[in-house]
């Protein structure tokens, strides 16, 4: 009798990682593909729109990269948190919070000029989203309270947050009655680079950078690295474990409150609204993990997933199919390429039942 | 008056029949969820898995005309789903919280791919309540306890059922074992992979089947973003619990109240936000945790101690 093991590779395979992202895509693809087929919609024509819509041409561009810059910073996010082997499973509602705090600047200082004003707002929206992450960082550092299920549950806080404003004290007078903030001032709206496509997407990409470089290359990324791979060693090291916790947690909140600001800078209803976060949050955590959790490939993975969702919103404007394939299909890209990575390290062996169980 | 609350009789009654009602719905999922990770498995999918469960429910319940096939056929496809988590986490050994967050994902959109035209779907297959003769006539308590949809019984049924697999039989000791340390009971002769894809797969059915209560009696009816974040309070639920099949009961009534409150505002003169007592579950939830965690400091977790951890025979 034989059957299959796994059986770990001595190296692993060179360039896994992009690798199984593609393994992950294609695999998507085809799943995707045998659901539409089994609800009878032409799959060609539905991925030929969603090409069309996200790659086909410089003006859809535009779209994918606006989309890559939410997708990018919370991923960023994400994983800033697990440098340290913690999940900030709630970037969502930091985004949304980031969003609060940056329209709450907006209608304090309606009459400051532009670049003020656009500074001010974004400075905010770090702000907020670190005080979102404030109470799941301090309950994780000084008394050990999961971080995954704090920061979900302040997502839920934060969209109900949301819809209390619209409806109440910051409900538009000029609303036809109907709940909704009011937008923000004209003058804080970012300019474009080519096309719709926004000057977030240097912001963006800048901020990436920037941390991919400081957390390689300071003390605090340093020790964070250390401490998240052994509190003790860390702890042998003069390294407060708790304090990093604190840290990591609050900036990881920053940077998710961060892309909310953006997102409010450049809707072009200038409204806060609970779709502002628009899942980017959660699709945030599947990016970060796409890129291994590592800064430097989060830009590229968020480009990739901007495509997929832009596309993915193609769906939904042909008829008769289920926009619940796009949603779908991200799930899909995550477990393909987390099968695929498995391989990158391990490989299947055939071997002796006899051999196996022993 | 309490918090700007009047109460009546008919309202208060009508809240605790709604706590219980909530509170199976939360008792099915982190019961699943609580088997799951007994056996050192963490589904963070349970949102995924019942959304699913809830539209193969709704689809199911209307299509035969039979709430319990619905019920059965939510059981069914929260099983199947919880699978996909079971092969990358268990068989491949991927890292639990990622895979668990993509069956979120998944779960959440293939459950409104299915139920894609069932949204404005008239028809119903709904439990109806079922009273316990010679019980339901005691005053308050009757109401209360005794005239419920089958649904709850069964939940009651279930979990005595588990806590009895868990605790007192041969197969609950392999489960505890491999969730404690997986290459001991891999040792003593417990097949690790088997017991662990049962355990998700059984949280994965009973996910399902919270689902479907939804379809089937709770709200009746199908609809995206249906469950509503209700699936990570059972998550959370499990801490709460500190994975004991009885203390995750008292749990989901606790929090059972909380979703109950929202539903049963019109009943009271009520004066607070409607929102704010929708953020009442989240923040209890948070308040709930670091009480226990505070209390429990300085003793040891009650956590399974093999949770989130693969587990490989060639490397242990």
């Amino acid at each position: 009798m034989k059957r299959l093991v796994l059986a770990r590779r001595e190296t692993p395979t060179r360039g896994g990682q992009p690798l199984a992202f593609l393994v992950g895509l294609v695999f998507a693809l085809v799943v995707g593909a045998i659901l539409l087929w089994i609800t009878g919609d032409p799959v060609l024509d539905v991925y030929e729109r969603m090409w069309d819509r996200s790659l086909g041409s410089q003006n859809t561009w535009s779209d994918t990269f606006n989309r890559a810059v939410p997708l990018a910073l919370a991923g960023l996010a994400v994983s800033i948190a697990a440098t340290m082997g913690l999940w900030n499973i709630g970037a969502e509602g930091q985004i949304m919070f980031g969003a609060i705090a940056a329209t709450f600047v907006g209608r304090l200082l309606p009459d400051a000029p532009g670049l003020i004003l656009i500074v001010a707002m974004l400075l905010a929206a770090a702000f907020g989203g670190a005080l979102w992450s404030f109470g799941p960082a301090v309950a994780r550092s000084e008394i050990g309270v999961s971080e995954i299920i704090t920061t979900l549950m302040l997502t839920e806080v934060a969209s109900r947050l949301i819809v209390y404003l619209e409806q109440g004290p910051w409900k538009d007078p000029d609303g036809f009655g109907f709940p909704g903030v009011t937008p923000r001032p004209d003058q804080a709206e970012l300019g474009t680079l080519w096309e719709r496509t926004h000057i977030g997407v240097l912001i963006a990409l800048a901020v990436i950078i920037g941390f991919a470089w400081y957390l390689r290359r300071s003390v605090w990324g340093y020790e964070l690295r250390i401490a998240g791979s052994s509190e003790k060693a860390a702890a042998y090291a003069g390294i407060s474990v708790r304090r990093k916790v604190l840290g990591v947690l609050l900036v990881s909140g920053a940077v998710a409150g961060f892309a909310g600001g953006i997102e409010l800078l450049t809707t072009t209803t200038g409204k806060l609204t609970v779709q502002i976060s628009n899942g980017y949050g959660f699709a945030g955590i599947i990016v970060a993990a796409l890129a291994l959790m590592r800064p430097s490939g989060v830009a590229a993975v968020a480009l990739a997933f901007g495509a997929l969702q832009v596309g993915g919103q193609a769906i939904q404007t042909n008829p008769g199919v289920s926009p619940a394939v796009a949603t779908i299909l991200q799930g899909l890209v995550l477990f393909g390429a987390i099968g695929a990575a498995v391989f990158s390290t391990y490989r299947l062996r055939l071997v002796d039942r006899q051999v196996a169980e022993s | 008056m309490i918090l700007g609350v009047t109460f009546t009789e008919a309202g208060v009654i009508g809240l605790l029949v709604a706590t219980v009602q909530f509170g199976t719905l939360l008792y099915l999922a982190a019961l699943g969820e609580t088997i799951s990770e007994k056996a050192g498995v963490l589904n963070l999918g349970v949102e995924g898995m019942m959304a699913t469960g809830a539209a193969m429910g709704f689809i199911v319940g209307v299509e035969t005309g039979s709430p319990w096939l619905g019920l059965l056929g939510g059981a069914v496809a929260g099983a199947i789903v919880s699978l996909i988590h079971a092969a990358a986490a268990v068989g491949l050994g991927a890292d639990q919280v990622v895979s668990g967050l993509a069956l979120t994902f998944l779960g959440l959109g293939f459950a409104d791919f299915i139920g894609d035209g069932y949204t404005d779907d008239e028809r119903r297959a709904r439990f109806a309540d079922v009273e316990i003769p010679g019980l339901d006539d005691i005053p308050w308590v009757g109401e209360v306890v005794f005239r419920h949809s089958p649904v709850t019984y069964l939940a009651v049924i279930i979990g005595v059922v588990a806590w009895f697999v868990l605790n007192r039989t041969a197969v609950g000791l392999g489960l505890r074992a491999v969730g404690e340390t997986a290459s001991t009971a891999d040792a003593a002769g417990h097949s690790v992979v088997r017991l662990r894809f049962a355990a998700v797969a059984t949280g994965g059915a009973l996910a399902g089947v919270s689902g479907a209560y939804l379809t089937t009696y709770l709200v009746g009816s199908w609809s995206q973003n249906l469950t509503a974040g209700r699936g990570w309070i059972a998550v959370a639920l499990v801490i709460f619990g500190a994975w004991r099949v009885g203390r995750v009961a008292i749990g989901a009534l606790l929090f059972g109240l909380t979703l109950a409150l929202k539903s049963r505002l019109t009943l009271f003169d009520i004066e607070i936000s409607g929102q704010f007592v929708d953020m009442l579950p989240f923040l209890l939830t948070i308040a709930v945790l670091v009480v226990i965690s505070f209390r429990a400091r300085n003793r040891p977790s009650p956590a399974p101690a093999a949770i989130g951890i693969a587990y490989r025979r060639e490397e242990r």
